[in-house]
């Protein structure tokens, strides 16, 4: 387990490709046995921040360091990636194509042989070690490519879209194994568009928009930077409240409750107390956080 | 050192253990020898029976002699040495390989007019009961002119035959007339046979020119052949992990370089293993064939090429190869699909033939400025380096240098390559144009 503070340090890194800035002076750090997720729509930059990291190009401005040093290929050995766009050779047998992913990260053919073996049991693939890869499933193929990312225990992980394409219970598993390497103090850099994924796993987020970052702490940090005056309201009989412009800015109705965004200064105190004396009645009142996909779209929105 | 090993095994089992492989491996030596045997085999080929050829003899003495000729095949080679030597190099006439038989019959004239004699026969033709007739009017032997008619003028074959064997039997009518001794007349017309030795610095040996020129030829066209094989297989090899995506990985963990090596390594080996097994086949059919034909008589000697002159065509072999191969790895760093490579190797196909081409002016004057010039050209050195070896040996400074070059190309465009793949295939579903690929090549 590495003793550097940051296992992943990048500092003002920027990369244009002709007059595009894909990425703009971006600054961000990952820490062993933390996930830091990587946020932002398509296209806001996040593949071409990858590839700097994982030594694929190099940055116009700025540096990018792994375990306290410059990028060489003895760190490169200790990064594994798994790319957005899952590649794999067709042809080849599941056990042949695990060894050789393995020998690229500098194991021996016998090393990779025994991770492979061990980690196909782990995620229930063992009898599929001489089938050809062409003939597995998308999700096996998947978890496949899975295993070539971590079965040289690398200190850094970069998961670009991990859950695409998997079913709900390889979801799981794969979550499950996630969290595993997290509390094995490996770093893990978690990159998606999906909020719902990045709020279940994260630790800390940064999120990117049009080549910038544009927010950047722990997921605590950033929900409570994000408090929002919202109520989940299910309730019969509110008789005009809710069009109380001094209370109520907006309502947005869903399948069995109201959503309630309090209007600037008002207390949800105040709403549910108004509710109670037009003797409306409140199956249901919670105050709502916000959740990270709605700081992601107001953000977006914003930028 | 390890990661580049692990991409050449790659590439070498799975080249090796496809189903192409095993089928190319078997199959083209059976199809060489298909393309060798059966063309000629169907173009000798008369099927039905005889041609039924009925001849009318106005001079009323040349009958015997012509139905002997037309009938009998040929004159016997009375030279044992020619004979031999004839079977030896497959050069049969025309006779033997359209293998043509006849039944003549004899029309006599019986005094009737020719128009009337022409007009039965002209039924009997038509009624399928001839095949041809011919007339030999009364004045052949001066004029030489003879009327042939048949139903199916398109057989040439069969009318070139009639002609060379009427020939020979008019000729010996005439010189029997003339009382000259047909049988000496053949002996005295012997042709001359030129004996080439070439003389070296270790004296002088004989030598028929030609093996020395097949020998750099073959090599040549090998080259072609393997290149035109695995060319293809290569450029394959090089946009695979760009359709498969399986680069972003690669790039991750390896270099450019070491990677656009292995996988061209990774491929040769396969391609050289093929050509071993091959190489193996032909030995032991040409030692076979050696001990068959010294069965019966025939001596047959390895052509008077020295060892080092072989030795020098397995390098130039293998520098030819890989200088096409890595070529052919550059292609497949530029485009993004196979099928989007085709357009672009047309062009590049014929740089082989054109260096087989050059071997012509080359072997005339292989010292002349133009042969050395030539020979120094990367993509034709391996062709027109060897034919300049194998005729008059150049000196070791000028190998060495056309060997340098041909070697300092390969590693050159192997970088060229792994640049343009790295930048490339960052960019996929779009062609890059060539001032993106020198900017490409340019970026640190």
């Amino acid at each position: 387990m590495s003793k550097e503070p940051a296992t992943l340090r990048l500092d003002g890194v920027t990369k244009r490709f002709g007059d595009f800035t894909a990425v703009d002076a971006l600054s961000l750090g990952a820490r062993p046995g933390r996930i830091y997720g990587l946020l932002g729509p398509n296209g806001a930059g996040k593949t071409t921040t990858i590839r700097m990291i994982v030594g694929i190009t190099a940055p116009d401005e700025g540096t990018v360091e792994l375990f306290g040093r410059p990028l060489d290929s003895a760190a490169q050995d200790r990064i594994g990636y798994l790319p957005e766009e899952r590649g794999l050779y067709k042809r080849m047998k599941v056990g042949e194509q695990l060894r050789f992913f393995g020998e690229l990260k500098g194991m021996t053919a016998r090393e990779a042989d025994r991770a492979a073996s061990r980690w196909l049991d782990r995620l229930k693939l063992s009898d599929r070690r001489d089938s050809r890869t062409e003939t597995l499933s998308k999700g096996m193929q998947q978890k496949i490519q899975f295993i070539a990312t971590v079965m040289h225990e690398p200190d850094l992980l970069i998961l670009d879209e991990l859950f695409s394409g998997l079913d709900p219970v390889n979801a799981s598993l794969m979550e499950e194994v996630v969290l595993e390497l997290k509390s094995a103090g490996r770093a893990i850099v978690f990159s998606t568009h999906m909020m719902e994924h990045a709020e279940k796993l994260c630790d800390d987020i940064c999120l990117i928009n049009r080549s910038r970052k544009v927010l950047e702490g722990s997921l605590r940090e950033v929900r409570a930077g994000f408090g929002r005056n919202a109520v989940a309201l299910r309730a019969e009989g509110t008789d005009g409240v809710l069009e109380d412009r001094s209370l109520v800015a907006a309502v947005k109705p869903s399948a069995d409750r109201v959503e309630v965004l309090l209007a600037e200064g008002a207390d949800s105190q105040t709403l549910l107390r108004r509710l109670i004396e037009r003797g409306a009645r409140v199956s249901m009142f919670e105050k709502v956080e916000p959740t990270l996909r709605d700081i992601f779209i107001a953000q977006v929105e914003e930028g | 050192m390890r990661k580049v090993l692990a991409i050449i095994r790659r590439e070498y089992v799975q080249g090796v253990r496809s189903k192409t492989f095993l089928l190319s491996t078997l199959l083209a030596p059976l199809l060489l020898v298909f393309l060798m045997i059966v063309p000629t085999m169907l173009m000798g080929l008369k099927t039905g029976g005889a041609t039924r050829l009925a001849v009318v003899d106005e001079t009323g003495r040349l009958y015997a002699q012509v139905h002997d000729s037309i009938m009998r095949p040929k004159t016997e080679e009375t030279d044992p040495e020619r004979k031999a030597e004839k079977q030896v190099r497959m050069q049969r006439d025309a006779e033997e390989q359209f293998q043509s038989r006849f039944d003549v019959t004899e029309v006599q004239p019986a005094g009737r007019p020719r128009e009337e004699i022409r007009r039965e026969l002209d039924r009997r033709v038509l009624a399928r009961e001839l095949d041809a007739y011919l007339i030999l009017p009364a004045d052949i032997l001066e004029r030489g002119r003879v009327e042939l008619y048949m139903r199916n003028t398109g057989d040439v074959f069969s009318v070139g035959v009639i002609e060379n064997r009427l020939s020979r039997a008019v000729i010996e009518q005439r010189m029997r007339d003339e009382r000259i001794d047909e049988r000496r007349v053949r002996e005295l017309s012997r042709e001359v046979r030129v004996e080439s030795s070439r003389v070296t610095e270790r004296g002088t040996e004989r030598d028929s020119g030609s093996s020395q020129f097949f020998f750099a030829v073959g090599v040549g066209t090998f080259i072609l052949v393997a290149v035109m094989m695995y060319g293809q297989a290569v450029l394959s090899a090089v946009v695979e992990e760009k359709t498969t995506r399986v680069v972003e990985v690669l790039f991750s963990s390896v270099r450019a370089f070491p990677l656009m090596l292995g996988k061209l390594v990774g491929v040769s080996l396969v391609a050289l293993t093929q050509f071993v097994i091959w190489a193996v086949l032909l030995l032991v059919l040409a030692l076979y064939g050696a001990v068959a034909l010294a069965g019966v008589g025939v001596e047959v000697g390895l052509p008077s090429i020295p060892v080092s002159s072989y030795a020098y065509a397995v390098l130039f072999f293998m520098v030819g190869f890989f200088l096409y191969a890595t070529l052919y790895a550059v292609i497949g760093s530029v485009v993004t699909s196979e099928k989007e490579a085709s357009q672009i190797i047309v062009p590049v196909s014929f740089l082989p033939v054109l260096a087989i081409y050059l071997a012509f002016p080359v072997i005339r004057s292989p010292s002349s400025s133009f042969s050395v010039w030539v020979s120094m050209v990367p993509f034709f050195s391996p062709v027109t380096m060897l034919v300049r070896i194998v005729t008059e040996r150049p000196p070791l400074w000028q190998i060495a240098l056309s060997l340098f070059l041909g070697v300092a190309t390969i590693v050159l465009m192997v970088w060229l390559a792994a640049r343009i793949y790295r930048t490339g295939m960052l960019m996929y579903g779009k062609r890059a144009t060539i001032p993106e690929i020198l900017r490409w090549v340019r970026q640190p």
